[in-house]
């Protein structure tokens, strides 16, 4: 049986002004599967990841319609609290951005401001088991005072996943996070998504096609604003459907 | 289509120019041992068996070739297949040489001894039509055209009914002439040496297919040669 999608977004479409970016994108996403989300500069894939935490609404002129939900509830709903959405929703960025504070304040910094932790000691927990599932602990434990930008980029990238899954998301949302970092820190990221993704629902934007070949199970092709298609990463990898994305990811035009 | 990046066209040209050498030589291998059989002739013979390292060592640039492809370019989709039917095209003409090689190597015993009603002409026939479908599916492979891949594997049929027809005709030839079991058995691997050709013609043909659809083709090629399954009276 087909288990019930985490997020579902059918006829999705995105303006910047008059200029459409988005063009009706419907899809299934799984829980607890990496989805990489694929295809040239400007085709769409990072507006449609900025729309599934409503990142877009911060942008001026924006304006998204259509329906996305994550389990049942419609993430444009009126009544919906942005605030309890990102929670739930997490972020991890291109360039790491940690906060100029220190190692524990920022991965407490969100319990914090989201009320989730109710005494020191809670507080000291979570932040403790967040910098573990991120893979850093071990690194930081004797440091938690120093501030967060000195840690190398690899390291910072991480701090940045343990300040998101610190507030207890259900879904991570990842735009190119290993693109700034040497390979050694890339596989280090890539093998900790790949623990992640039994506790959270992970959705990626990658420029690179082994990275979505080695850490995704679904990948999504995106071009013009337009979806082409979407299915298992070891199908569109090895015999896609469509020949737009044969000629993505094997570089060829023509 | 072509890539965006053109050293990368480059390297493919280079891998096909490799398999093509590598199937010119396996077919002019089979071509001149049937030669050498139909005429009777043995003088050239060690000169063709010395050949058969031109392949191997083909065989193993392309090993070298595709490794550096697949390190280098990290191909996908279609490109992917390509260096991986590569490799196995190479590995199954390399094969067909070691046969021919092996056809050359008996030849030389065959051809200067007489075993009377040896089918030699059905023989012959049989080996022109392996060289045909070599030929053919070279030619498959090299314009990626799977109908005609589809066509070489329907072809196999007739190659291992024929087979099955010579071992029988070989069979009784030896036992007419019971002190000629070693030429008699020569001539039965000949004959199953040509027969492995055409089934190794056979899976070049489904390569070709692969490489264009992504999948094998999906029905079971039926069987003709029964000569395993032959007892005695």
């Amino acid at each position: 049986m087909e288990e019930k999608p985490k997020i579902t977004a059918r006829d999705v479409n995105v303006f910047y002004g008059d200029n459409q970016a988005l063009f009706g994108v419907g899809i299934d996403i799984p829980a607890n599967n990496v989805t990489a989300l694929i295809g040239p500069s400007g085709c769409g894939k990072s507006t449609f990841l900025r729309c599934i935490n409503r990142m877009n609404d911060v942008i001026e002129g924006c304006s998204v319609r259509g329906n996305i939900h994550i389990d049942d509830a419609n993430i444009y709903d009126a009544h919906l609290d942005v605030v309890e959405l990102r929670a739930r929703v997490g972020m991890v960025f291109q360039k790491p951005n940690p906060f100029p504070k220190s190692i524990y304040d920022n991965v407490a910094y969100g319990p914090r401001i989201h009320g989730q932790a109710t005494s020191k000691a809670d507080l000291d927990n979570i932040v403790e088991k967040s910098l573990r599932r991120a893979g850093l602990w071990e690194e930081v434990k004797d440091r938690l005072a120093a501030i967060g930008s000195g840690l190398s980029g690899g390291q910072q990238q991480r701090l940045c996943i343990a300040r998101a899954i610190a507030v207890s998301p259900d879904v991570i949302l990842m735009d190119e996070p290993c693109s700034a970092l040497d390979p050694i820190a890339t596989a280090i990221i890539e093998d900790l998504i790949e623990e992640l993704r039994n506790k959270y629902t992970i959705v990626m934007v990658t420029h690179s096609m082994q990275q979505a070949a080695r850490v995704s199970q679904k990948t999504a092709y995106f071009h013009l604003g337009k979806l082409v298609e979407f299915g298992n990463t070891s199908d569109i990898f090895t015999r896609p459907q469509f020949e737009q994305t044969e000629a993505y990811i094997s570089g060829k035009i023509g | 289509m072509a890539h965006i990046l053109s050293s990368f066209d480059e390297d493919f040209t280079q891998i096909n120019a490799t398999i093509a050498q590598l199937g010119g030589i396996a077919e002019a291998q089979l071509l001149e041992v049937t030669d050498y059989l139909e005429k009777r002739k043995v003088d050239g013979l060690d000169a063709l068996i010395a050949r058969d390292k031109e392949l191997d060592k083909l065989d193993q640039d392309l090993h070298e070739q595709a490794i550096r492809l697949i390190a280098l370019r990290a191909p996908m989709a279609q490109d992917l297949r390509r260096v991986i039917v590569a490799l196995k095209v190479a590995s199954s003409l390399e094969r067909i040489g070691d046969y021919s090689k092996n056809i050359a190597k008996r030849s030389k015993v065959v051809i200067p001894a007489q075993l009377d009603g040896a089918p030699m002409a059905s023989l012959i026939r049989m080996s022109g039509m392996v060289q045909e479908m070599l030929h053919s599916v070279m030619d498959a492979y090299m314009e990626m055209d799977a109908n005609l891949a589809d066509e070489i594997r329907a072809r196999d049929l007739e190659v291992d009914k024929l087979h099955t027809s010579l071992f029988k005709s070989l069979l009784e030839a030896i036992t007419e002439q019971p002190d000629k079991v070693a030429i008699g058995s020569h001539l039965l691997f000949i004959a199953k040496n040509i027969e492995r050709i055409g089934d190794y013609a056979t899976n070049i043909a489904e390569q070709v297919y692969f490489l264009v659809h992504g999948e094998f083709p999906s029905d079971e090629r039926q069987k003709a040669d029964t000569s395993s399954l032959t007892q005695d009276d």
